[in-house]
This record gives structure tokens, sequence and C-alpha cells, in this order.
């Protein structure tokens, strides 16, 4: 459903992405493991179009998308078929809870606005806010933010929803709540692709992982491949370092 | 320096000047109203990065900011229609007053048009990014989602470039208008009462800004509802 072939980035003269190619089934949850630098958030970013890659094809459901030409109205029809949830969690700060959940689907799917309220309180139902549906993101914490974020993403129905790293900024504490949310939509079968640095949470619910380093894919596979039996001494590097073990020996 | 200090006469006066607090407040109200819309058509070279444009803003921006606004009024007054004459178009007969409009909305487009870059450009990108995200068109992102919080920015500096340009406009009389100092000045001429004039005129314009400080903070309250107080939270 969703195919990435021969992606590549540079800022200036750093190449992010050195040739990516990538393929999504329907209903897959990935997660994009690595070190940070390898280029994990750009490709990211560039799904969603809000980086443009250099060179490269982007294919989500219907549309596809080549880098060399690609037009304005090829873009807008990309970004709808996937959605966004930011490391900064970035909600329209002077909109409400409710009102940042319909606001895509007002202005963009044009959908009424009693049916973009009603399905907007279903989808902050889901994640645990109805009782916030009011409130400003400035007046929301962290982990509620997200979860904002996160309705506001699922609301749109998207093919696909890209996490961009998004416990990164949250405090310890506020972890775990985004996770459950998270875990929950991933059993419903929504598509996802997850950048993230935890570790075990990416073991626990991806189907599978794939592991950056350098702008290109080292490696993927099934969790259990890539965590334990890993075949490329970088991935085996990056783990150790994320997952030490606890040497007990006095 | 004029007859005994007779404080009667500063409460006499006062009705006589605020008579003509409509001609002060029509120079204040057109001059924003004109110098917004420029403002915004000025501040668009600087925030898109058009050349040519962009550098002929900065020097109008700059001249304005390093001027003296009663400089500026000369210059208008006696410059433009030297200027018009060139193709062979009279506006010296034009009323003082349409020059005291010009001159105040070009120097508030200058003053506007910076206000309202810095205030876009305070609003993080994320903002823009999240708008592209849930599938917003570049216009729709910009009028819905970063404007509206532009404003509560760049509100407090307008309103304290208004209150100043009200005080500003009591210049007008220079070249011959008659708004609320115009009508001061040709009290002093009769009555040779100028403090007492002067006292009244400091007294109409305090009570005009005090009210206009009072509006603009009620406002300024509204805009910032979704701003929680104190240190934000990210």
């Amino acid at each position: 459903m969703i195919d990435i072939v021969g992606l590549k980035k540079s800022f200036g003269h750093n190449e992010v992405l050195k040739g990516i190619n990538i393929h999504v089934e329907k209903g897959e949850i990935i997660s994009i493991l690595g070190p940070s630098g390898s280029g994990k958030t750009t490709l990211l970013r560039c799904l969603n179009y809000l980086e443009s890659p250099d060179e490269g094809e982007i294919i989500i459901d219907d549309v596809s998308i080549n880098a060399r030409k690609v037009n304005k109205k090829e873009v807008y029809q990309l970004r709808k078929k996937s959605a966004m949830v930011f490391q900064g969690y970035n909600l329209f700060q002077h909109k409400t809870a409710l009102q940042n959940v319909m606001e895509g689907l007002v202005v963009v799917q044009k959908k009424s606005v009693s049916e973009a309220k009603e399905k907007a309180l279903k989808v902050l139902q889901k994640v645990g806010l109805e009782n916030k549906i009011d409130a400003y993101p400035s007046q929301l914490s962290g982990g509620q933010q997200q979860r904002v974020g996160i309705a506001r993403a699922l609301a749109l129905n998207p093919e696909v929803i890209l996490f961009d790293e998004p416990t990164s900024a949250l405090d310890p504490e506020l972890v775990g709540e985004v996770l459950a949310v998270i875990a929950k939509i991933a059993r419903e079968g929504k598509t996802m692709i997850i950048v993230t640095h935890e570790m075990n949470f990416a073991r626990e619910i991806s189907n599978r992982i794939i592991f950056m380093d350098g702008g290109v894919v080292v490696e993927e596979g099934i969790p259990q491949q890539i965590f334990t039996e890993q075949k490329e001494e970088r991935t085996k590097q990056f783990l150790k370092r994320m997952t030490p073990e606890l040497d007990y020996s006095i | 320096m004029g007859k005994a200090f007779d404080p009667a006469l500063i409460i006499e006066f006062i009705p006589m000047l605020v008579k003509y607090l409509g001609v002060t407040l029509e120079i204040l109200c057109f001059s924003i109203l004109f110098g917004t819309i420029l403002g915004i058509i000025v501040a668009l070279p600087k925030l898109f990065h058009v050349p040519i444009a962009r550098q002929i803003v900065t020097v109008y921006i700059s001249f304005i900011r390093g001027t003296p606004i009663l400089i500026q009024l000369f210059l208008v007054y006696y410059g433009l229609p030297a200027f018009l004459s060139i193709w062979d178009i009279d506006i010296t007969r034009m009323d003082a007053l349409y020059f005291v409009i010009i001159t105040y909305s070009l120097s508030h487009g200058a003053i506007f048009a910076e206000i309202f870059r810095s205030a876009i450009q305070a609003i993080d990108v994320g903002q823009t990014e999240a708008a592209y995200s849930v599938g917003m068109k570049p216009i729709q992102s910009f009028f819905r989602i970063v404007f509206p919080q532009a404003i509560r920015i760049a509100f407090p500096n307008m309103a304290n470039s208004v209150i100043g340009s009200l005080k500003d406009t009591s210049l007008a009389f220079t070249i011959g208008v008659m708004d609320m100092m115009g009508r001061g000045e040709t009290l002093i001429a009769s009555t040779a009462h100028a403090l007492e004039v002067y006292i009244s005129l400091s007294i109409v314009y305090y009570v005009i800004v005090l009210l206009f400080e009072k509006v603009f903070s009620v406002s300024e309250k509204y805009l910032n509802r979704y701003h929680s107080q104190g240190i934000s939270s990210i």
C-alpha cells in the first residue's frame, strides 16, 4: 500500500537520505529505529511532504509522486493520505482540543460542523480526553496535548499515521499514557509508521522494525529478529547502547 | 505671557475644544485604516523575500522610522504638490486635512508593517507544518492558523502605536488643520489664556487616551484567552 522507492534528500552538501526503499502493507505497524542523524525523521517528513525529497518515488494508496516532477496538487493529495503526530505536538494554540480535531475535518474534508463535531468527540473519547474538549493546549499537560495530537491525526482517517518521536518531548511519567493510546489504535488495525527511541514499546507493538543509520536502511525484520538475532554489526551496537544489560556482578 | 491665570477658563474651554474631537478622530481613523492596508502590503515583500521590492520597503521603513513625523508632514505638504505638478496635476487647493491623512497613513504603514512582520515570524513554524499535515493549503494555513495567532502578538504594539499617533495628530495644526489643537491655538490668539488652553487640551487628550487604553486592555484579555497565565508549559 505504501511504497518508497529510491528516496534521496540532501540538506546542502549533507546527504541525509541516500536512496531509501521501503514497502508497507495495509495494517502494518512499522517502527523505525536508529541513532540520531540517521535520517529517520527526515524520511517521515518526506512522506508528509513537509520536506521535499530530491529524488525517488512515494506511493501511498492511489497517489503516486515522483520527486523530480511533482506539482502542488499531487502534494496536497499525498498529504491527505497521511497524518502526522509531531514530537512537539504542534497543536493549534488558539483552538481548543475539540477545535483542533475538527479543523481538518471541516476545512480540508469539508464535513459539516455537526458531523465534524460528532466525529471529533468520538476520537477524543478514544484517547481519553472527553473531559478536556474545551481546554486550550496551554491548559493541558504534555501527555494530554500529545493525545489531542493523536486524535487530530486519527480523526482524519488517513491511510497511514506517521508518528515522529511522539514521546521524546514528554516527562517520563507521561510517556506511558501516550504509548497506551498508540497501542490502542494499533490494535484497531490502523497502518502506522513510528519513529521512536522507546525500544521496548517498538518491540511489543510493531509487526516490523526498520533500522536506519547514515541515511540508509541497514536492516529490517520482525522485532524478534532485530532485537535478538540481528545480522548487521551496526544494529547490534546500536541496540546494545539503547538497551544496556545490567551488570550485577560485584 | 498673557493675562492672569484663571482656573475657571479650563472648564469653560473643554467643550469648545471637544467640538473638534471629530477632526482628530477622523485623522486617526483614516490613517489607521490606510496604514493597516499599506502595512500589510509593505510587510509582504519582507515575509516572502521578494527581491528589489524588499529593498525598497526596507528603505521606506527605515526613512519613516528615522525622521520626525513633523518633518514628514511638511515633506508631504510641500513635496506632494511639487511632485504631482510634474504631470500638471494641481493639488495646491486640496484641503490640508488630506495631506495630514496621507502623511499619517504613510507613517503608520511603515510602523504596522514591521509589527505585522515580526508578529507573523514569531509564530512557530510547527503551526504551519501541522496545518499542512492535516491537508490545508498555504492560504488556509495562513488565514486560519498563523494570522489569528499573530494578531495576539501584534495587538499590544498596534495599540501603543495608535495611542502614540492620537497624540501626534496634534501636529496637524501646523499646516492649518482645524483639529482640537488648531482650535486651541485660535483660542489662545483670541483670549491670551495660553496656559488654561493647554491644560484643557491635556485633559481632553488624556481622557481619550485613558478610554483607548481601557478598550485595548479588554480586547487584549480576549485575545489572550487561549494563552495561559504565567510561564507556558512548553
